[in-house]
């Protein structure tokens, strides 16, 4: 054996990378074995950092289109893909090259390589070089991730992507067919469109972003199917074939009925699945659910008591500011600290244009829970700021407990709600009641008004609203 | 109760008395054949201070006996079967007794909360929840996690180790299943009722019977199944939605951090905010008042880790008496509780032992205690004090009217201390009567739970053995203790010259909180006077 380390995390993704950071912090001996040359993970490699970079440039692409309307008027724009792309890979490479320095200069060991458990205390890496090497460790977080899952037999074809190779930017497809209309194709969807792609998706529920409070999801569906050529529901993928041009789908709708459409391009995205395969756990005591995720207890430690799992292997959400926050608890419990991960609320935050975002309860989990809650709407046709921009579609929503009027969830639709749901998510872990949004003073002329205006019609009055007495 | 089959119920231990959950069998009066009227006695039990015997609460033929001399019961637990017998009292409720019926041979035998019938049924996720414990157990601490998340349980494998405010009881499950997650952990205060575990695929007894709480599956979960077409479209977004809130406690991040590092469970602390929101203070506050209503002796008798003693030799292990578990229970409490101050006196008995003589003869014989007794009883009402007990919760100090004295009795089963009642209104012979045959029961075991309790002072004479002075401690809830010593010829110096004197040592401990050190001196010096010049002893009165 060759060396030892107190910690070795693998994978360096944003759970991975903040976990050996804060061991190395408190003082512990660290190694990170990770296949890329940074860190950085899915999140920034191939997530949400280089979808948020194109899906900034959409959203510039749209507000000067709509600017027409305030009669300011561009030419049609014209599009460097190439350049497009460097910009992209540029910042990656800055966030990517950085967690490289803050890796060094913490001292911490990066083996660049793939990690396969020996045993309980002990792994094999394969280096990049092909070499291997045998490291010790008193405990190990896994923090491998997920990848996009797959449909099955489906034909080998560079026109069927997933979210990685949407990200790479190859061309713009005069025709796309997204498949699955949850927030990966949906936040990809809008760029394409931007972009000049003719998009269509196809999803099998009866609406776009299942999981999300239906209010929310129908302010976006509201306007995706203005600008989408075309939005199918409750329809299901038979087939897809490769022809010349591309690729042909067969659909069936709800009542069975197949028909067939044709696309240059075909982006599957159905959901992640964990990487928890390939890492020798059989040779461990950890254990792994049927779907592939690695059981943890509350302190994030696996049935391996040396070994801990945080962020999408351990569990849903798959959300990098989950597996972060995992992280850091998992290293603290290694560190001999009482702590736990308990979150009260995890947001959530659908990148498209409208935005959508929402932590804590949602209607959706009070109706199944059989859960008396009070929902507050504050539309924002009356704030002011959302007149300013012209964008006022957007909906802030509280769900309240009737008796103790403590806020259990908040959900937003609109531009800025991603920004917007922190102090959502504040309020709920404070514990906070109505009164205390209603009487703490929000900035004017700004959306977060909304917040603060919703509690109020809680009580009944609301000053840009007026509700005639019953 | 359709069909005439004999009806099958079973005895229960009834409820014994104040605080006494449970006793160590020492003798079954019965046979399973028996039948038995109600009244009889049917069993003899040891409980920490006394023997008492158990008499039934029904007519009936006696079935099954469950338990064994020796085997520790406790109240609520079932002894016996019986057959034929009216509805009795001690079967909680008149549905329980009907489930007896049903399938009376699928009762475990030691288990009072699996008293209802038995109806198998496969189900796929079930939580498991806490049994009834016994009569009046509406809660408790866990101690133990005896199985863990992958466990394949048994029926009637124990599963926890709980603390009562009676004892530590081990619950055994009444399902059989694979555990698939633990609902509660070590620590944490859980009611009669409350799930504990979530366990897949077992057979569990179906709840026939809504009297009592019942180990068994109340809420049926079902599993989620995860299909997948071959081609079609989940949705992405079933990952985003946020995991289902957890506990809905509404405290600060800060806040529960504080009280995990306190060890204290969060969902327990009240809340005094809006909305029932839990501040720092509310932790802190928790955390005094368990530290404050949390006995403090007990724990501290074995929280110290043991050395392995095999290391130096061969050992034996035995486990502790009743009466044994008690005194050490009680006086850690009292050790750790009260600040104890010992004062040490000698007090002159030439003139006292010749009329104890004097008295021995016409009479029977007299001990030197009755006399010391009349003496105490008489202080204590000259210093109150004395005849007082502390309230800390109130912060108040309680004076009591009457005065029983405790004697401690050393017996082959240990110590006791029965106490006689209003000795004040007694003369030093009625005394000693009493005093005679309150030891002779105590060896016999015959002494009752009631001649135990309600002590003022207790007086320890440990002289018959010897010794020249000990430290006495208090026999909390009183606030003082009177130690006697072997007595012995001393020279006292008297009026120039060395004069031979019968001194008795003396040793008096007192609680200092109510007592100051210069009452403890003017109490102990005037027992010594008092019974220095025993002609004042009214006798007789």
């Amino acid at each position: 054996m060759s060396s030892f380390f107190q910690l070795v995390v693998i994978g360096a993704g944003p759970g991975g990378y903040a976990a050996a950071f804060l061991a190395a912090d408190l003082g512990m001996e660290v190694a990170i074995i990770e296949k890329e040359i940074n860190p950085g993970g899915v999140c920034l490699y191939r997530g949400c950092i280089p979808s948020k970079a194109f899906l900034h440039v959409a959203k510039i692409m749209n507000e000067a289109k709509h600017a027409q309307a305030f009669g300011i008027e561009y030419s049609a724009p014209k599009i460097d893909i190439n350049k497009l792309r460097d910009w992209k890979k540029s910042v990656v490479s800055k966030l990517t090259g950085g967690l490289g320095q803050l890796t060094r200069a913490r001292k911490i060991k990066y083996f660049q390589g793939e990690a396969s458990f020996i045993n309980s205390n002990t792994l094999k890496v394969k280096k990049a070089d092909g070499s291997f090497e045998e490291i010790g460790f008193k405990n190990a977080i896994l923090a491998t991730g997920s990848r996009p899952s797959v449909i099955p037999n489906l034909p080998k074809s560079p026109d069927i992507w997933d979210s990685t190779t949407a990200l790479e930017l190859e061309n713009i497809p005069e025709n796309l067919l997204v498949v699955g209309g949850g927030y990966i194709g949906m936040e990809l969807g809008t760029v394409y469109h931007e972009l000049g792609s003719k998009v269509s998706v196809v999803e099998m529920t009866p609406g776009l972003l299942p999981g999300a409070d239906r209010d929310l999801a129908d302010v976006l569906y509201k306007r995706v199917k203005t600008l989408f050529s075309k939005i199918m529901l409750e329809t299901k993928v038979v087939k897809m074939e490769t022809n010349p041009n591309g690729i042909t789908v067969t659909f069936a709708d709800k009542d069975g009925k197949e028909f067939k459409e044709e696309y240059n391009k075909v982006l599957v995205s159905i959901g992640r699945r964990p990487n928890s395969e390939n890492l020798g756990l059989e040779n461990t005591k950890v254990k792994i659910t049927p779907r592939g995720f690695v059981e943890v207890n509350d302190q994030r430690q696996t049935t391996d008591p040396n070994i801990y799992a945080i962020g999408d292997i351990a569990g849903d959400p798959m959300l990098a500011h989950k597996a972060s926050h995992e992280g850091r608890v998992a290293v603290e419990s290694i560190a001999g600290k009482r702590v736990a991960f308990e979150p009260q609320a995890i947001p959530a935050v659908v990148f498209t244009d409208p935005e959508i975002s929402w932590c804590g309860l949602t209607e959706i989990d009070a109706a199944k829970a059989g859960r008396e809650v009070i929902v507050t709407k504050f539309p924002w046709a009356a704030s002011g700021r959302a007149l300013t921009l012209d964008r006022t579609e957007g909906l802030t929503k509280l769900i309240i407990d009737p008796k103790t009027q403590r806020v259990l969830g908040m959900g937003i639709v609109g531009v800025g709600a991603g920004d917007m749901i922190a102090e959502g998510v504040v309020a709920i872990e404070m514990g906070a009641v109505a009164q205390d949004l209603k009487l703490s003073i929000h900035p004017h002329p700004t959306l977060s008004e909304t917040i603060m205006e919703d509690a109020e019609s809680f009580f009944g009055h609301s000053t840009h609203i007026y509700k005639p007495k019953k | 109760m359709t069909n005439n089959k004999a009806i099958m119920t079973e005895f229960k231990l009834p409820e014994l008395g104040e605080n006494i959950s449970q006793g160590t069998v020492t003798k079954i009066l019965v046979k399973s054949g028996d039948a038995i009227k109600k009244g009889q006695n049917v069993l003899e039990l040891e409980t920490d201070k006394a023997v008492l015997e158990v008499p039934s609460n029904t007519d009936g033929i006696v079935g099954e006996i469950l338990v064994k001399s020796g085997s520790i019961v406790k109240v609520g637990q079932s002894i016996f079967k019986l057959q034929g017998s009216s509805s009795t009292a001690s079967s909680p409720t008149p549905t329980e007794t009907k489930t007896f019926q049903v399938k009376s041979e699928d009762q475990p035998s030691a288990e009072p909360a699996k008293a209802a019938a038995v109806a198998s049924g496969p189900i796929d996720i079930m939580e498991i929840k806490l049994p009834a414990l016994g009569e009046n157990i509406e809660k408790g601490t866990v101690t133990k996690v005896l199985v863990k998340v992958g466990d394949m349980l048994q029926k009637g494998q124990n599963i926890l180790e709980i603390e009562t405010d009676k004892a530590v009881l081990e619950v055994p499950s009444s399902s059989e299943g694979l555990i698939k997650e633990i609902l509660i952990k070590a620590g944490a205060v859980i009611k009669v009722g409350q799930p504990i575990f979530k366990i897949e695929g077992g057979i569990v007894p179906q709840k026939t019977t809504s009297a009592v709480p019942q180990a068994g599956p109340v809420v049926k979960t079902t599993v989620p199944i995860e299909t997948i077409a071959p081609v079609s479209t989940p949705s992405s977004l079933s990952s985003l939605t946020p995991v289902p809130i957890r506990k809905d406690i509404p405290a600060a991040p800060s806040v529960r951090l504080l009280a995990r590092e306190l060890g204290i469970d969060i969902a327990l602390v009240p809340g005094s905010g809006p909305g029932g929101r839990i501040s720092n203070n509310d932790v802190k506050a928790y955390c005094k008042m368990l530290n404050t209503t949390r006995p403090a002796g007990g724990g501290s008798v074995a929280s110290q880790p043991l050395p392995n003693f095999t290391k130096w030799g061969s050992v034996r292990r035995e486990a502790m008496s009743n009466v044994r578990r008690k005194t050490a229970e009680h006086l850690s409490h009292a050790w750790s509780s009260i600040p104890h101050v010992t004062q040490f006196d000698k007090v002159d008995i030439t003139e006292l032992e010749k009329l104890r003589k004097s008295i021995s003869g016409t009479h029977k014989k007299i001990s030197v205690t009755p006399f010391i007794i009349k003496v105490i009883a008489l202080a204590l009402k000259k210093f109150p004090q004395f005849n007082s007990s502390i309230d800390m919760t109130t912060q108040e100090t309680i004076f009591k009217d009457y005065i029983n004295i405790g004697v401690a009795v050393d017996t082959d089963r240990g110590l006791l201390v029965p106490v006689l009642k209003n000795v004040d209104k007694m003369t030093v012979l009625q005394i000693s009567d009493e005093l005679v045959a309150m030891a002779e029961r105590a060896k016999l075991r015959k002494t009752t739970i009631e001649e135990m309790q309600g002590g003022c002072f207790t007086i320890s004479n440990l002289g018959g053995i010897g010794g020249t002075s000990f430290t006495p401690i208090i026999n909390w809830p009183e606030v003082a203790i009177l130690g006697i010593s072997r007595g012995s010829m001393e020279p006292i110096y008297t009026d120039g010259n060395f004069v031979p004197k019968l001194m008795l040592p003396l040793s008096l401990s007192y609680d200092h909180r109510v007592i100051d050190g210069a009452d403890g001196a003017r109490f102990i010096r005037w027992v010594c006077e008092a019974l220095g010049q025993p002609t004042s002893l009214e006798l007789n009165k």
